[in-house]
């Protein structure tokens, strides 16, 4: 018995209250008093005694009235309340428990039965005490684990926040086991408007597998956006994989790009089921096999990034699932099968998502799951979805800088990309930087090519010859001392155009017989007609040392 | 800036691709990509996912790299251009030359 046990005696008779104050200070409980039943309460909320000892007939709220608000204050925790009582008929003692009375002490006290009692409810007390910390520990832990399952579920939501922009092409079936999925499935549009998809099946089920699903879907993203091959893909996730995930755990996945004219199809596959490429209207039925193994387990050196790739039309079509699939099982335990898979998806009825799925609900009979189930189906036609279409803005602010490159610089740099990555820094330009860039380059290499160097581009006519001209220039150019270029910029906002003026120290060229002689087949004629055709000017001075090249932003 | 060469498993498509800026510095390196093919196979791919520019030079690589090819290859595709760089080939006249896709 802990030393601080504290009982509260309520009678209004001062002569039993002396007398159970002197018992129970002599068997080492702790004792609190009140006259009466209102006293009472205000006691306990003052002393929170671990067991009350309430008469039954007081003024100012009796026992019966007393006793439900005293059990109402102890709360959650057993509060024994025994009443004090000479009372021998059955309906007082009755009432006495219904209105909340655990145990009776009639008068005159005797000490052993008090006692006796008394430690009787004090053990009762100190379970029902510790049952209540334990519930509170369990409705704090069971708390926190919800408060963190809604944070991850959050995180999880972004991560994979519906990318999916071409809802005429896909239709999948995503289950998990439990909460979180251990399967991944992305998909993103790629800069050139490939559609890649990956779909992945990391060790296990829960939020245990589902973790390994938060990085890769970031760096698929990321790398989509980029228009990575899938095999460079499957190479980038590999390595993170390797790093982050615990040597038994690793992710089977497959990562496919369909390119944006539904034409041809490239695929990466490592420890993953059979994928089925079905074509209808030619009663074709390709299996493609995995060639890898799973992410997460090569290193890097060890790991093979080679794709398939197939020429695919319109009436094809490929289904991509995880091995849940095919381990469903029935109520005697036996799997579905890759078997009935195939001979399944063999029909064109069920090559529909859904009526897939309703087959294996019916051959499962209603049996749980164990693992984490997904399945796709990607028609292969054009992707077609709108590319940004924005509205680009233009710089409403005339720009103008101008570069002088001498013999040296031009050895040592290439002022062309260093000049583009300050264009593209007007705003409304940066859309147009391969362009310009071509622009830019064709004219700077004129002036350097025929205007320094002299080069004939007649050498390029030769067997090899290419290479040789390319050669020559090399050369050449490592003994160039002296002469230089300029290259000015300017954009008129006016126009939305920005002028590339390109002025070598060379001896220039007849600009009319240069013209006639070129012939649209050569290859070397090439860069001139370009030109042309992109600019929206080219104009030569008369001595055809300097070219002006104009190009019209908000065009085409 | 790079370029890598791969061969498909069954030795009859091979996929040059080009990254960053695709022009007169790849000549040599362009060249032995598609001189080491001995014999003929059916497809060349000259993957342009990761191509940011181009000029005339890169287009000279591919004519030639045609010509020394003629009869030994069935297809040579240009792959994955992004849009200003295929406009770059049509503008060009490629499309009559090569499957850009």
């Amino acid at each position: 018995m802990k030393p601080t046990f504290k009982v509260l005696i309520v009678d209004d008779l001062e002569l039993n209250r002396h007398l159970l104050q002197h018992m129970l200070k002599h068997d080492g409980f702790d004792v609190v008093l009140a006259n009466n039943g209102l006293e009472a309460l205000d006691v306990y909320k003052k002393e929170k005694p671990d067991l009350v000892l309430l008469d039954v007939v007081m003024p100012h709220l009796d026992g019966y009235e007393t006793a439900p608000m005293l059990k109402e204050l102890a709360g959650e925790v057993y509060l024994p309340i025994i009443f004090i009582t000479a009372l021998e008929d059955q309906d007082s003692l009755t009432r006495c428990l219904d209105v909340g009375g655990d145990d009776f002490l009639s008068k005159p006290f005797e000490r052993v039965i008090l006692h006796a009692k008394i430690k009787a409810h004090a053990r009762i007390r100190d379970l029902s005490q510790k049952a209540f910390e334990q519930k509170k520990e369990l409705d704090f832990y069971r708390l926190k684990t919800e408060r963190e399952h809604q944070i991850v579920e959050h995180i999880f939501q972004r991560a994979f926040e519906g990318n999916y922009k071409v809802p005429h092409l896909l239709d999948f079936h995503l289950s998990p086991a439990s909460m979180f999925n251990g399967d991944i499935m992305l998909v993103e549009l790629g800069p050139t408007g490939n559609l890649y998809i990956m779909m992945g099946d990391f060790t296990g089920h829960g939020l245990a597998a589902a973790v390994g699903t938060l990085p890769v879907s970031s760096s698929f993203y990321s790398m989509v956006q980029k228009g990575l091959s899938v095999g460079d893909i499957a190479i980038q996730i590999n390595d993170i994989l390797l790093k982050l995930l615990p040597d038994d755990m690793f992710c089977a996945a497959s990562i496919i790009e369909l390119n944006n004219m539904g034409k041809s199809l490239s695929v990466w596959t490592g420890g993953t089921p059979d994928m089925y490429l079905i074509d209808n209207q030619n009663d074709q039925f390709k299996t493609i096999e995995s060639q890898h193994m799973a992410l997460g387990i090569l290193e890097s050196d060890e790991f093979d990034a080679a794709s398939m790739n197939y020429s695919v039309s319109k009436q094809e079509q490929l289904i991509v699932f995880t091995d849940g699939l095919v381990e469903i099982m029935d109520e005697n335990g036996e799997m579905f099968g890759y078997e009935r898979l195939t001979e399944l998806v063999k029909q064109p009825h069920y090559q529909e998502i859904p009526n897939i799925i309703d087959e294996l609900n019916y051959f499962s009979g209603g049996v749980e799951q164990d693992d984490d189930i997904s399945i796709l189906s990607l028609r292969c036609d054009e992707v077609n979805s709108n590319l940004d279409q924005n509205q680009y803005s233009y710089s409403k602010l005339a720009h103008s800088f101008s570069l002088t490159v001498d013999a040296e610089a031009i050895r040592s740099s290439d002022p062309v990309l260093e000049v583009i990555d300050m264009v593209t820094l007007i705003k409304g330009a940066k859309e147009h930087r391969s362009t310009l860039y071509l622009l830019l380059s064709e004219a700077y290499n004129n002036a350097l090519e025929h205007g320094l160097l002299e080069l004939s581009s007649s050498i390029k006519d030769s067997d090899d010859g290419f290479l040789d001209y390319y050669m020559q220039r090399d050369s050449l150019l490592n003994e160039l001392t002296s002469g230089h270029i300029i290259i000015d910029v300017n954009y008129v906002p006016e126009q939305t155009s920005l002028y590339f003026t390109v002025t070598d120290s060379g001896k220039g060229f007849n600009v009319d017989a240069k013209k006639s002689e070129l012939d649209n087949e050569d290859a070397h004629g090439r860069g001139f007609v370009l030109l042309q055709e992109i600019a929206s000017s080219v104009e030569y001075n008369d001595i055809g040392n300097q070219v002006k090249v104009g190009y019209q932003l908000n065009e085409a | 800036m790079s370029l890598k060469t791969s061969t498909s498993a069954d030795g009859q498509t091979v996929t040059i691709e080009v990254k960053g800026k695709f022009d007169f510095n790849f000549v040599q390196d362009f060249r032995s990509a598609y001189s080491a093919i001995e014999g003929s196979i059916d497809t060349i791919i000259v993957d342009l996912r990761e191509t940011e520019y181009m000029d005339s030079s890169a287009l000279g690589m591919l004519l030639n790299m045609q010509k020394t090819l003629a009869g030994r290859v069935n297809n040579i595709k240009i792959s994955n251009c992004k849009p200003q760089i295929k406009k770059i080939l049509q503008i060009s006249r490629f499309d009559k030359k090569f499957d850009i896709d």
